[in-house]
């Protein structure tokens, strides 16, 4: 461990990625023409390519094995054409050596083999279409830019039926697992496509309909309100009827039916790697039962090999949000084995000292062709000369391509030479280029922000190609309006805030406990704040797990890591009271026994958790034969705990989904699958009926729960407008419910009634106040972006986890509390905050005080102060992102934005007309 | 061994999550060799067009 | 009469994030449209002052185009 060597084969590309500007004439040029597997096959491409225009690298590639040249020995019009000469077809395969301190393994999910979809009709159908090929039918950058037509007439089609668990939950082809996110993108296609073509009708042939993610059940709903509809089902067969295709499926009632679409899509589920095995047999570590990495519930970021680790659907199936979670995690985890080498790799660049620029500015402009991008339809010359009639420019040129490695040092020299003080490149756009060109005028020792680029490429040449002449002034506009702007341009400093080493962690539950673990495994201080007397939350009741793993022995292992850990600091039966400051320097004062104590922290992490529901419905509290299912698991503890009852009758859903909280708590269903298989154990004899809406057992607990009913528990669903009715007759309950098979309403007495109750968030508005972190509809603290951010908050500094963000599982809660903490290490590593130039700043000296700005901010990045007696704003630029709604609504224009002043834009806006 | 640890780590896939596992290590300090099949990272969900349940674009 | 067509000059303020990353796609992607178009790239339309509309239809704009 923190030492392995890998060996890395490196196919070659043969495109430099260095020299390829990604102009695409070699491709232009190319005779061969071949699917796009990328596009699924449902476009073509050329030998030489690139996926998406948005693709990372942006260069293009070749595959040889469509390569004239590879194959034939032939043809190389692609090297004559290339005026960058970037191509060399020639170039070999490479090995790679590295030494590296640990190992991330994160390489996604396969694909449903053919020969499953085949049995929906998939190949042998052409209106029979996987999942992802309709996203791509349905997509603006698709083949065919969004526009969804069935393959076999180009028609569109007017039904289309969605049919779940595709080469999933299905034994039958190795795969007994649930996917997880097939309904998920199902439900999104089937939106998406309304909204495409709203007289679609769309209809999802499914078992269980498990939205279980934070949020998704809403969007189920809104789905049937646009009227997508739900057939709860099994289907048998895909059959071709004339120019449809008939569905063959028994509904709920057990009656077979059939019925006609214009089109089936098959959202297929989710597969180990192609490449599991090899990538296992080459890191050392081991699968599970079905391919995937095999991990631990405790540690579900672990591999079985010390030092590597796993991240995404390599895991087991899952949606983004997880993935992005995962991978956060295991970089914490990586961080923690190697603290000792941090930062030994990575060197600092050096700059030459920033340069004086009083006096006259003095512009350079640099014009560039990007090849034939810009140069074969702006005349970049006369564009360039007209440049340099322009107030203060002294000096202007043409580059072939201006971020050319050799162009960077010509512009450098050019600089020092002409003594320019602004520079303005016309060239691309700055979105992608901007921070390269302004790594060259730091290098020749100007201050970043005396920089400013002309787009004459993607807004102009690319764009207006047939009218050259129009696209030539346009050219000369933008230029015109550059150097307007680059007259105006001051430097700015790059301003860097210390950030005090310490973290937060608000909530003493595993979440809390294992993200404080790894912020301190990291070699940072940490203080753990615990309302409670003891650590443990909700994890302190829980006796057992599906997979067999003792909660209880977790909680010590982990209790006792964190009392006797030098850099942890555990204040239970504490409060915080108040916190202000910002991202790098926040004093948070808190409450223990009375007293107050204030501490200076550079990140909070928030996990304060939440319980279970309390249940006032179906005679709980009432009956003693009525018991939560967190009490039947105390209960089943010791033996006698299952003795006396023989019939028991679970109802999941209690209080979730649509009563009292609206929202699915995720693990209820888990939990009556594990008390279920518990009693079976010790009373194999054991009647057990679980009443359900949709069983939800994601992933690999879909395995325990084709055991529960292998074993002979009933499963019976309900529909949430007739719910079970619980009624006492002569002392002992009875359970009423539509069974819907044998289509009549059936009577059971049972010995015990265990509800499945859900999860309710802790209390937080306080907290949410005081963090400025909002809260869902639902009480749980809203993450920084659902999909791209599940961890962070959109005020910096402060990051999420656990229950507070929402109702999982351990496995979930550890992964999650591993990646706030890793999140949260970032900028201790850093040491430091670096603040975008861009940020606003208040001229104290004309604020008035009024305190729109600091309403207005979305990023809470204003505050007010005392300046002597007056009220004044002041920006946290460590939490500003440049927006500017400040500067705009500033009614005194005390405001600056840095980069975008008033006068700057105005300036621009004057020069429009030359 | 007694030999020091390395400052660098090897991420294998270049999908979200390899995506998402190098940015971090690179903030928190390491060096990082991201390694992708692929002739481009992003992995499925470029290929995505929108993610449920907000349908926000996926790119 | 051959009147002359009218080719309005409009200037466009485009968000840093969407907008003028779409409009950077419609390059990379060579959608073509009429070149009556300047933007002005700031960093978010909450920027966008009343001023600035103002000033670019006094210094002779035919339109201002906001995009965020």
């Amino acid at each position: 461990m923190g030492n392995f060597a890998a060996k890395v084969r490196r196919q070659p590309r043969y495109i430099d990625l260095d020299l390829c500007t990604g102009c695409g004439i070699c491709a232009d040029y190319c005779p061969i023409v071949m699917g796009d597997a990328y596009r699924e096959n449902l476009a073509l491409t050329k030998a030489p390519h690139r996926d998406y225009v948005q693709a990372v690298p942006a260069s293009f590639y070749i595959d040889p094995e469509k390569c004239l040249f590879h194959s034939h020995e032939m043809c190389r019009i692609c090297v004559s054409a290339c005026q960058a000469r970037a191509i060399n077809l020639y170039e070999q395969e490479e090995m790679l050596d590295l030494n590296v301190g640990a190992v991330i393994l994160a390489p996604g999910f396969g694909r449903i083999s053919e020969e499953v979809l085949s049995r929906y009709g998939y190949g042998r159908l052409a209106d029979v279409v996987t999942g992802v090929e309709f996203e791509l039918l349905t997509s603006a950058s698709g083949p065919t830019m969004g526009n969804i037509i069935r393959p076999s007439d180009g028609e569109h089609p007017h039904g289309i039926a969605f049919l779940q668990c595709i080469g999933t939950r299905d034994v039958s082809c190795g795969n007994g697992y649930c996917s997880s996110v097939c309904c998920m993108y199902a439900i999104k296609e089937a939106i998406v496509a309304k909204e495409h073509a709203p007289d679609l009708e769309s209809s999802i042939f499914y078992m269980d309909m498990r939205t279980q993610g934070k949020e998704f059940d809403y969007a189920r709903q809104r789905a049937k309100e646009k009227g997508i509809r739900f057939v709860r089902s099994r289907v048998g067969g895909v059959q071709a009827k004339g120019k449809s295709l008939e569905i063959s499926y028994v509904d709920e009632a057990g009656k077979h039916l059939k019925e006609d679409f214009d089109m089936v899509v098959l959202p297929e589920g989710l597969e180990s790697p192609p490449a599991a095995q090899v990538l296992a047999e080459a890191s050392g570590i081991e699968l599970n039962h079905y391919d995937f990495c095999s991990t631990l519930p405790f540690s579900p970021l672990k591999t079985t090999r010390a030092g590597i680790f796993v991240a995404g659907a390599f895991q087991g199936p899952k949606d983004v949000p997880e993935s992005v979670t995962d991978a956060s995690g295991a970089a914490a985890l990586a961080a923690e084995v190697l603290k000792e080498a941090r930062g030994t790799e990575v060197e600092a660049k050096t700059y030459p000292a920033e340069i004086d620029i009083e006096g006259e500015p003095r512009i350079g402009v640099f014009v560039c062709s990007c090849g034939t991008n810009i140069g074969g339809v702006v005349d970049v010359q006369s564009v360039a000369d007209y440049a340099a009639t322009l107030d203060n420019v002294v000096y202007s040129d043409t580059n072939l391509y201006s971020c050319a490695q050799n162009t960077q040092e010509e512009i450098t020299e050019t600089i020092k030479e002409n003594r320019l003080n602004r520079v303005v490149v016309a060239a691309c756009t700055p979105r992608t280029h901007e921070p390269l060109f302004q790594e060259t005028i730091k290098d020749a020792g100007l201050n970043r922000c005396l920089f400013e680029m002309a787009n004459i490429r993607d807004h102009c040449s690319w764009v207006h190609a047939m009218v050259p002449e129009a696209a030539t002034e346009k050219s000369k506009d933008l230029i015109r309006m550059a150097v307007a702007k680059a007259r105006g341009l001051q430097p700015l400093p790059e301003q860097k805030l210390p950030v005090t080493q310490k973290a937060l962690v608000i909530g003493g539950g595993i979440a809390g406990m294992t993200a404080a673990l790894n912020v301190a495994g990291q070699g940072f201080e940490c203080i753990l704040v615990e309302e409670s007397k003891a650590l443990g939350g909700n994890l302190k009741r829980m006796r057992s797990t599906l997979t067999g793993d003792d909660p209880k022995q977790l909680f010590q292992d982990t209790e006792t890591k964190i009392r006797s850990h030098p850099l942890i600091q555990v204040h239970t039966e504490a409060s915080v009271e108040d916190v202000s400051g910002y991202v790098g320097n926040f004093i948070t004062s808190i409450r223990t026994n009375g007293s107050s104590e204030s501490v200076e922290h550079g990140v909070v992490v928030v996990a304060t958790g939440g319980k279970p529901y309390e249940p006032t419905q179906y005679l709980y509290g009432k009956s003693g034969q009525v018991v939560t299912q967190g009490e039947l698991e105390e209960r089943l503890t010791k033996v006698e705990g299952a003795k006396g009852i023989n019939d028991i009758v679970m109802i999941q859903c209690v209080g979730s989904r649509g009563e009292d909280l609206s929202y699915c708590s995720k693990v209820c269903c888990g939990q009556a699958v594990r008390n279920a298989l518990k009693i079976l154990e010790i009373n194999p004899s054991a009647h057990i009926t679980v009443l359900y809406r949709d069983m939800r057992t994601y992933g690999f607990m879909e395995d325990y729960y084709q055991l529960a009913r292998e074993k002979g528990v009933m499963f019976i669903h309900f529909d949430k407008d007739d719910p079970p009715e619980v009624t006492e007759k002569e002392g002992s309950i009875q359970v009423e419910f539509l069974d819907k098979i044998m289509g009549e309403r059936v009577v059971l007495e049972p010995d015990l009634l265990a509800l499945s109750v859900g999860i309710v968030p802790s209390r937080s508005e306080a907290l949410s106040k005081m963090l400025k972190t909002p809260l869902t509809s639902d009480g749980f603290f809203l993450e920084a972006h659902p999909k791209l951010r599940p961890v962070e908050f959109s005020v910096e500094g402060v990051y999420l986890c656990g229950l507070a963000h929402g109702p999982k599982p351990i496995s979930e809660s550890v992964a999650q509390a591993t990646a706030a903490a890793g999140k949260a290490c970032i900028p201790m590593a850093k040491g430091y905050v670096t603040v975008e130039p861009i940020v606003s700043f208040v001229d104290t000296a004309t604020c008035i005080g009024c305190g729109i700005c600091e309403a207005l901010c979305p990023y809470s990045a204003i505050r007010m102060i005392k300046v002597g007696k007056r009220k004044k704003a002041e920006t946290i630029s460590a939490s500003c992102k440049g927006c500017g709604i400040c500067a705009a609504h500033c009614p005194s224009l005390s405001i600056l934005m840095g980069g975008f002043t008033n006068e700057q834009i105005l300036s621009q806006i004057k020069a429009l007309m030359g | 061994m007694g030999e020091s640890k390395s400052g660098s780590v090897m991420v294998v896939g270049g999908g979200i999550a390899g995506i998402q596992a190098s940015l971090d290590l690179s903030g928190l300090g390491y060096q990082v060799y991201l390694i992708e099949k692929a002739g481009s990272i992003g992995g499925v969900m470029a290929k995505l067009d929108k993610t449920f349940p907000t349908n926000d674009c996926a790119i | 009469m051959v009147r002359e067509s009218f080719e309005p000059k409009i200037v466009g303020f485009l968000c840093n994030w969407c907008c003028y990353a779409a409009a950077d796609s419609a390059g990379v992607a060579r959608f073509q449209y009429p070149p009556n178009i300047r933007a002005i790239r700031i960093m978010c339309t909450g920027r966008m002052d009343p001023l600035f509309i103002i000033s670019a239809f006094s210094v002779g704009a035919d339109g201002v185009f906001v995009g965020g």
